[in-house]
């Protein structure tokens, strides 16, 4: 039998299904005429089981797993984990320190630009949207240990 | 017929005083730029944005996103035309015909139709939302639990089966949101759920960093700058006036779009994009030249542009009347409202006159700013598609971390929005769309509320559900379409939703 993509995402949601399950169980169900908190969470759960059975079932009209094409993935990977890196330098480091340096690694890393033209970009989008939000709209940034 | 025209009289006081009709004519320019861009759509655009809307009143607030709203409707069309690449979604249809007018030498001619059909479908619906909003209010203030949970069960199933992708996809979607809205603490008994011990998700996860995640960021991730395409065709000012001949063409295509295209918007799902499309196969169906669809027929362009601006106005008639998102647009509105003390629903009308007839009066601005602005500005709009697609997504990513974190100041709802946005990849790869996970993640506590609401109240008799003529009624209609599809399913039949399905995958017949 072949594997297709529907089989695989089928499969996904019948164990996100039985996990959200097994993780209420201290949620009481209540009864019909008074559910309680674990009521709408264990109908939905099911909801997802019988219908990742079913994508399961008609997964004959899906795709074949082998032929989905992950030439990308190495790309989003990457901007994943460079964002990743920036949400953590968030608050300790600020908002302009951490998104310059996001910037500036997705142009370089990424893109292969030139080192100058995307320190300058960089910096100069990164610090205009701090003026403009902080000082024209007035929604406070995370600022960091330099006060910016 | 008196009162309306003094509450629009109200309206017009609202809209057109100096600070208002700024930030009307600020979401149409941005909102123009964001239907312009590829790989940010107007909910991302909707929702980075709404930080940006916590200094401003209720009423600036309502007023400037439904401009930017309105405003991606228009731009989105500038890309299809000019580049065959839609802005958004429901810019589909317009890429083929369109940019089939642009490389004869038309582009000018059916930019100008676009923002032509665009005005009057727009126009057209605040018109009719004008008259139809306040009765249909009324009405809604005698919905109680049951007719509540009726009419959300058939918004989720008429999202199924308008779905261009499959009712089981959509209703797993649709279940995955409505899954995610049972995070944090339930209202009727106060029980914290999936929280992880995470203080900040005893308030739920928010509509916001699901959004900018899987339609921001999900849309950077699967779009690598190497396939983001430049060639841009640039019409000059004085080829934007359409021939006598085209106009022809024009008028009774943009005058069919404009009615259909606000019935569908009133019904759930993604409107703006099924009228499009059913506007592009009625015209293609009525025309006496069918052969010239897909080499640049007029009515390819005209149909289509002026069906999604009315679309989108329609979605405004739930939303205002019935306080009940039809999209993840109209939710985020919603959303919006709420940020800013306003509770959406019957009430609004007589609570917040000056927000209802305001916002209203505004869209009629709004469309006319659209109207002058995207004609002679075109030329800078395609200036902005000339920006390399490398230097531009670090920058889209940097207001979607600013969006979401000025939210609730909170850096949990930026990896929330990470984790969405990677879900937003892996769905797009498995063929999923993610707009009915967050419908479900909206109505999520709205449906759980009235359905445990109306078991209490019937003390857990579901009979409660077909003893009411209202709730009867609206679930007849679920089942009724729950058949159609079964048939559909079981004998094959391969409708306009499957045609749609390859529409929106680039695969139609030009």
């Amino acid at each position: 039998m072949t594997l297709r993509a529907d089989h695989v995402a089928g499969a996904f949601f019948i164990a996100f299904g039985l996990l959200v399950i097994a993780v209420s169980g201290s949620l009481p169900f209540g009864n019909l005429a008074s559910p309680g908190s674990g009521f709408m969470p264990v109908i939905l759960s099911v909801l997802l089981i019988l219908f990742g059975g079913t994508l399961m079932v008609r997964a004959g009209e899906s795709r074949p797993f082998a032929t989905l094409t992950w030439s990308d993935a190495k790309h989003a990977a990457m901007v994943v984990l460079i964002t990743m890196l920036a949400i953590a330098a968030f608050e300790p480091l600020g908002f302009i320190t951490a998104n310059v340096a996001m910037m500036f690694a997705l142009l370089v890393v990424i893109e292969r630009r030139r080192l100058a033209p995307a320190a300058i970009y960089s910096v100069g989008v990164v610090v205009f949207t701090f003026v403009l939000f902080v000082y024209v709209l007035k929604t406070p940034l995370e600022t960091g240990p330099l006060g910016f | 017929m008196e009162t309306t025209l003094h509450s629009l009289y109200l309206g017009f006081s609202v809209a057109l005083e100096p600070h208002n009709a700024w930030y009307a004519f600020l979401g149409c320019v941005v909102g123009t730029l964001v239907g312009v861009l590829p790989g940010i759509g107007p909910l991302a655009g909707i929702s980075i944005l709404l930080p940006v809307t916590f200094g401003l009143n209720a009423t600036q607030a309502i007023i400037m996103l439904a401009g930017i709203y309105y405003g991606s409707q228009y731009g989105g069309s500038t890309t299809s035309i000019l580049m065959r690449i839609p802005g958004e979604a429901s810019s589909v249809m317009t890429c083929i015909d369109g940019y089939a007018m642009a490389q004869k030498g038309r582009a000018g001619a059916a930019l100008c139709i676009a923002a032509v059909g665009s005005w009057i479908g727009g126009t057209f619906g605040v018109l009719v939302l004008t008259v139809v909003a306040p009765p249909l209010a009324t009405l809604a203030v005698k919905f109680g639990p049951p007719e509540y949970t009726a009419l959300l069960v058939l918004g989720l199933i008429f999202l199924a089966y308008m779905s261009s992708t499959s009712l089981i996809r959509t209703l797993l979607m649709a279940s995955l949101g409505l899954m995610l809205g049972m995070i944090g603490i339930d209202n009727m008994t106060g029980d914290f759920r999936y929280s992880f011990n995470l203080a900040e998700l005893g308030d739920g996860i928010g509509i916001v960093p699901v959004a900018v995640g899987l339609f921001g960021l999900g849309e950077i991730l699967s779009t690598p700058s190497a396939d983001a395409v430049k060639n841009v065709i640039a019409p000059k000012l004085r080829e934007l006036l359409p021939t006598r001949k085209e106009w022809r063409e024009a008028v009774m295509p943009i005058s069919r779009a404009t009615v259909l295209g606000f019935i569908i918007g009133i019904i759930p799902g993604s409107a703006h994009i099924i009228s499009s499309f059913l506007s592009y196969a009625l015209e293609r169906r009525l025309s006496k030249h069918p052969e010239q669809f897909g080499k640049g027929a007029v009515a390819g362009v005209a149909g289509p542009e002026t069906a999604n601006n009315a679309a989108s106005t329609g979605a405004f008639v739930p939303l205002l009347a019935l306080g009940i998102p039809t999209s993840p647009i109209t939710a985020v509105l919603i959303g919006a409202l709420m940020i800013h003390g306003v509770s959406v629903g019957p009430t609004l009308v007589n609570d917040h006159p000056d927000v209802f007839w305001g916002f209203v009066a505004s869209m009629y601005v709004g469309n006319l700013m659209l109207l002058a602005l995207n004609l002679p500005l075109v030329s800078l709009f395609v200036t902005v598609l000339r920006i390399p697609y490398a230097y531009l997504y670090p920058m889209i990513i940097m207001f979607c971390i600013i969006g979401v974190y000025e939210t609730n100041n909170s850096v949990v709802d930026v990896w929330i929005m990470l984790i969405m946005g990677v879900l937003g990849y892996a769905l797009r790869k498995f063929e999923f769309d993610p707009a009915p996970l967050v419908l479900g993640l909206v109505i999520a506590p709205i449906l759980e509320q009235s359905l445990r609401q109306s078991l209490i109240m019937s003390n857990g008799d579901y009979l409660i559900f077909l003893s009411r003529p209202i709730s009867l009624g609206l679930f007849a209609v679920s089942a009724g379409l729950l058949t159609l599809a079964a048939i559909s399913f079981a004998t094959k039949r391969r409708d306009w939703r499957a045609t749609l399905a390859e529409a929106e995958a680039g695969e139609v017949e030009t």
